[in-house]
């Protein structure tokens, strides 16, 4: 072995010294760690949670959820159905084509809630308004007698006119400004749950003026006041009502069984101009028929007003009733079609697409006639469509019909059934 | 080179050496270029040889029967899930882990060791009659004069109060529907002691019957209305709610007593992910096995407001600690109650919405009808809508989909539905008297119900998996049985039984076989000699035998599952079950 060799023998050796050692404490790590593995089910859990309490922290939601809690945690649905010191929002209420409309009512019960009062402001985006107040005693001699005195203003800026008769046109739009201001007093006997009759009487006083939709002409400048002279002046009403209304509907405000039979005697006495004094007669039938345990309903109601006056007495047209729009004919304009007697029919089809939603199909047919003889089931307009009713058990909050006539799609938002 | 191997080792961030520091020797280059392909693989065999101790399939404390989940933990703050938020989440999202896994929380033989969720009663020891119809109570209300009324009850939708008896214990009480008189206060006595049999932590409730004149205004009675403000409580308060309750014809309220849960309400639990500020806390809940039985349970009972909303968490004092122990809450709606009315047909049969029956009766203008609507129930006002001929296990569904219950495996079900099919006829039926219902037929029907659905839950799920069980040596003999043909009316025992026996090495957890495959008649398994051949893990040698079991009636049967036997100096021992 020669001096070279073996000096690099030693200088390995040397160098090696390193190396044996980091491979020795390796091998001793090993073993370390090996026994320090968990031994045990119950210590490897152990050292989980001691691990996991090293890093604990509260809960933070996200945005979303953290909205929804705190929604949750200040109740505020509840507040907003409950309302707050007895105020309440409003939404919807007004005439189809006012635009979306919201508002605050105030209630306030007095007697341990033997009286109660509410009143109410709400205006739309195209400014119509109402006002209205009422005090009552709801629940007198055990619930038998209810008394009620309501009092309302209404501004409606710009409401549909299209002339009078089944032959009025498309084209003839106009728009007039209608305000009234209404005193009701009610009386009401329960004789049962399902049957009430009872007796109106109030004070009605209305003018008329342009109206404020621009699209098209204020009425005035297509209708002459010739042939409609209450566009200039209009007459205030003294009116008393007699009703009966048989109502056994499971839930009015989201039928699907029983029915609704409503008959109603008007009397409208033109103390002011002595030339507008009306009598009329409405009845209102509903009856709803289901079958597969609810989830399905065939709907029916029909609808007639049967007007007449005296002689050289005759009925303002704002005060006709409509056959078409978002509760009658919903393949038509709201107002589209106006006379002294109307006759309306709606048929529905109704079925659940999930709990929270009902679809319907629907076809509508009604007409109106300046003669009481001329209301029978001739020449009718009709009208196609479908809906969507998003729903609770106890009422149906948003209603979307959409409507086909020959006059074209008429779509309607209404937070309110159908009926 | 040398120097050019250990650059491009892939471990050359610890093996590159600067010449200029060390003698430039090519033999010592040589050794450092070995050292430097040596140690990555110590470094791997440390690792490998740590991670085979800690990997081990088996520890030697298993089986554990305990999860020490109640070690001391530090303040938490109150953890509140949104009602809504939880809807939309569930329903229109997919929460917690979907992996396909076995239950977490689950010992080596498949089962629910005790802890803060759970504790075995029913299912492990049968609990004797008396126990069964007690339940979790330990005393009801007791009122020396007349009930002190405190509060109105604001939280859920049923009309109720709280009260506090004469030792000062808090009840909330709540009432029936007027429309459907005892069906609420007995489907929530009956599900409670169920539930508690099974081995959840539930509330005690009693039903209690009371006049007007026993109960009276506490001092300092509080009305809080639904936007949480509060306001003295009055007598006409009480009289409104008593309005919306339901009086028997001798004047007398019947109503459920629920006694305060002890410890501090620290929120709801989610039936996915943890709850980060517990330590305890550690198995995702949407694999906790209890979580995910619970639906076979719910199913039986048509618990279908088995969400969060209605689950509890309070932290407990005990012996000097603190730790959040879970509770389920509010069997209100159960079995044929939706709590304030008759539970609706769609209940247990589809979620609150589901796209698949949406779109298919919204597109056919509801031509296509969902089965369950044509389902008729008998008129028992005191019962609602509950049945058994239409009821399907495995397709029952709660309010909105949970996450636990989506990952429930045919393991986890197997698990439950043993439990289901442990309670007899007489126990259910005593069970059921504890509801207190005034019409003998409609409690008939109700045990009835309750039983046919039973059986319905045990003939589905313990045939979905080979529901072999009761694993027991004799001598040198694997002895077991047959949960199905056990507990079931008219399953035929199985036609035979093969078996691969394997000498397991628990640290490697290697398998390999011991003999050929062999097939018996009779549930008995000799243990061939060599199966314990294998490796010792320093607690004894396994053995693992893959069953499948052959039955013409039920394919579901040979679906394998292994059993793990463990061998030391004194004894054999089934350490581990597995069911595919």
């Amino acid at each position: 072995m020669n001096t070279l060799l073996r000096a690099h023998r030693i200088g390995a050796l040397q160098a090696s010294i390193p190396i044996v050692v980091l491979l020795a404490s390796t091998i001793l790590s090993a073993f370390t760690l090996a026994q320090e593995a968990p031994i045990t089910r119950q210590e490897e859990l152990r050292q989980q949670r001691e691990a996991k309490s090293r890093a604990v922290k509260p809960y933070k939601p996200g945005s979303l959820e953290g909205g929804t809690l705190y929604v949750q945690k200040h109740r505020l649905l509840e507040r907003f159905a409950e309302g707050w010191k007895g105020f309440h929002p409003v939404l919807g209420g007004m005439s189809t084509g006012s635009g979306f409309a919201g508002g605050v009512r105030y209630e306030k019960g007095f007697a341990d809630g033997a009286l109660s009062s509410k009143t109410s402001g709400a205006i739309s985006t195209r400014v119509y308004q109402l006002y209205d107040f009422s005090f009552g005693a709801p629940k007198l001699l055990g619930g038998k007698l209810s008394l009620d005195f309501y009092s309302r203003y209404r501004s409606s800026p710009q409401e549909d006119f299209f002339g009078v008769g089944p032959d009025s046109r498309e084209q003839d739009r106009t728009n007039f400004a209608q305000e009234d201001s209404l005193f009701d007093f009610t009386l009401g006997w329960n004789w049962t749950r399902w049957l009430t009759t009872g007796a109106r009487v109030g004070y009605l006083q209305t003018n008329i003026g342009r109206g404020t939709d621009k699209r098209f002409p204020s009425t005035e400048d297509l209708f002459s006041s010739t042939d409609f002279p209450e566009l200039i002046r209009q007459p205030n009403y003294y009116h008393a009502d007699a009703f009966l209304k048989i109502d056994y509907r499971d839930e009015p405000l989201n039928a699907h069984s029983g029915g609704l039979f409503e008959l109603t005697y008007r009397y409208y006495d033109d103390r002011k101009l002595n030339l507008y004094s009306f009598r009329r007669l409405d009845a209102d039938l509903q009856q709803f028929f289901p079958f597969l345990k609810k989830k399905r309903v065939i709907a029916f109601r029909a609808r007639t007003s049967l007007a007449d006056t005296s002689t050289g007495q005759s009925i303002p047209f704002y005060m006709m009733y409509a056959e078409s729009g978002a509760a009658a004919l919903r393949g038509y304009r709201e107002f589209r079609f106006r006379d002294r007697n109307f006759i309306v029919m709606n048929l529905e089809y109704r079925w659940e697409a999930f709990s929270g939603l009902d679809m319907a199909i629907f076809g509508d047919v009604g007409k109106v006639a300046s003669r009481r003889s001329d209301i029978d089931l001739k020449d009718l307009e009709s009208d196609v469509g479908f809906g969507f009713r998003f729903n609770s058990i106890k009422s149906v909050f948003l209603r979307i019909d959409i409507g086909f006539s020959q006059e074209g799609v008429r779509v309607f938002f209404k937070f309110a059934p159908a009926f | 080179m040398p120097s050019q191997t250990s650059t491009h080792s892939p471990h050359a961030s610890y093996c590159h050496v600067r010449p200029s520091t060390i003698a430039l020797s090519t033999l010592w280059f040589a050794s450092v270029g070995a050292a430097c392909r040596v140690v990555p693989f110590l470094f791997a065999a440390t690792l490998l040889f740590s991670s085979a101790t800690s990997a081990q399939k088996f520890r030697p404390d298993d089986p554990i029967w305990e999860d020490q989940d109640r070690e001391n933990i530090p303040a938490v703050g109150k953890f509140t899930i949104a009602d809504y938020y939880d809807f939309l989440q569930n329903t229109f999202f997919s929460p917690g882990d979907k992996t396909r896994q076995r239950a977490v929380n689950i010992n080596t033989l498949g089962e629910v060791p005790d802890s803060s969720w759970f504790t075995n009663r029913h299912g492990k020891k049968p609990l004797s009659l008396e126990e069964l119809v007690r339940g979790p109570d330990l005393g009801g209300p007791l009122f020396k004069g007349n009930s002190q009324v405190i509060q109105n009850k604001q939280s859920g939708i049923t009309p109720g109060f709280r009260v506090k008896d004469s030792t000062g214990t808090i009840y909330q009480m709540e009432f029936d529907p007027v429309t459907n008189p005892e069906m609420a206060t007995s489907a929530e006595v009956i599900c409670t002691k169920i539930f508690h049999a099974i081995g959840y932590y539930v509330a005690e409730v009693y039903i209690v019957t009371f006049s007007r004149n026993e109960i009276e205004l506490a001092k300092n009675a509080q009305y809080e209305d639904l936007a949480g403000k509060t306001r003295p409580l009055t007598t006409k308060d009480i009289d409104q709610i008593l309005a919306k309750a339901h009086v028997g014809p001798d004047g007398r309220y019947r109503t459920i007593a629920s006694k305060f849960l002890p410890g501090k309400p620290v929120g709801t639990y989610r039936y996915y992910g943890t709850r980060p500020d517990d330590p305890n806390d550690i198995f995702p809940h949407e694999h906790r096995r209890e979580l995910r039985g619970l639906r076979v349970f719910s199913a039986w009972l048509n618990h279908d407001d088995s969400r969060s909303i209605n689950s509890f968490d309070s932290l407990i004092s005990e012996n000097g600690r603190q730790y959040i122990r879970h509770y389920l809450f509010d069997f209100g709606s159960t079995l044929g109650s939706g709590t304030v009315f008759a539970q609706k047909p769609r209940a247990g049969n589809e979620y609150l919405w589901e796209p698949g029956p949406t779109f298919k009766s919204l597109f056919s203008l509801g031509l296509w009808v969902r089965p369950w609507i044509r389902v008729e129930y008998p008129n028992y006002p005191s019962i609602g809508n509950f049945e058994a001929d239409f009821f399907q296990p495995e397709k029952w569904k709660p309010e909105y989909p949970n996450p636990a219950f989506d990952n429930m495996t045919d393991e986890d079900a197997f698990w439950a539905a043993k439990i289901v099919m442990g309670f007899n006829d007489d126990q259910l039926r005593a069970i059921v008297k504890t509801g207190q219902l005034s019409d003998a037929r409609a409690e008939a029907y109700l045990a009835d119900t309750i039983i046919k659905r039973r059986d319905k839950v045990g003939r589905f799920w313990l045939n979905q998996v080979n529901p072999l069980d009761e694993f027991r040596l004799e001598g040198s003999t694997l002895v077991f049985d047959n949960a199905a043909v056990r507990l079931l009316k008219g399953i035929p025992a199985a036609d035979s039984y093969q078996v691969q026996w394997h000498r397991f090495d628990n640290r490697k957890q290697i398998q390999e076989p011991a003999g050929g495959k062999i097939t018996a008649k009779e549930p008995r398994l000799e243990i061939p000699s060599t199966a314990f051949e294998g490796p010792s893990d320093g607690v004894g040698h396994y053995a693992l035998a893959e069953i499948t079991t052959q039955s013409s009636h039920h394919p579901s049967w040979a679906r394998p599952l292994r059993v793990y036997l463990r061998k030391n100096d004194t004894d054999v021992s089934v350490v581990g079950i597995e069911r595919d």
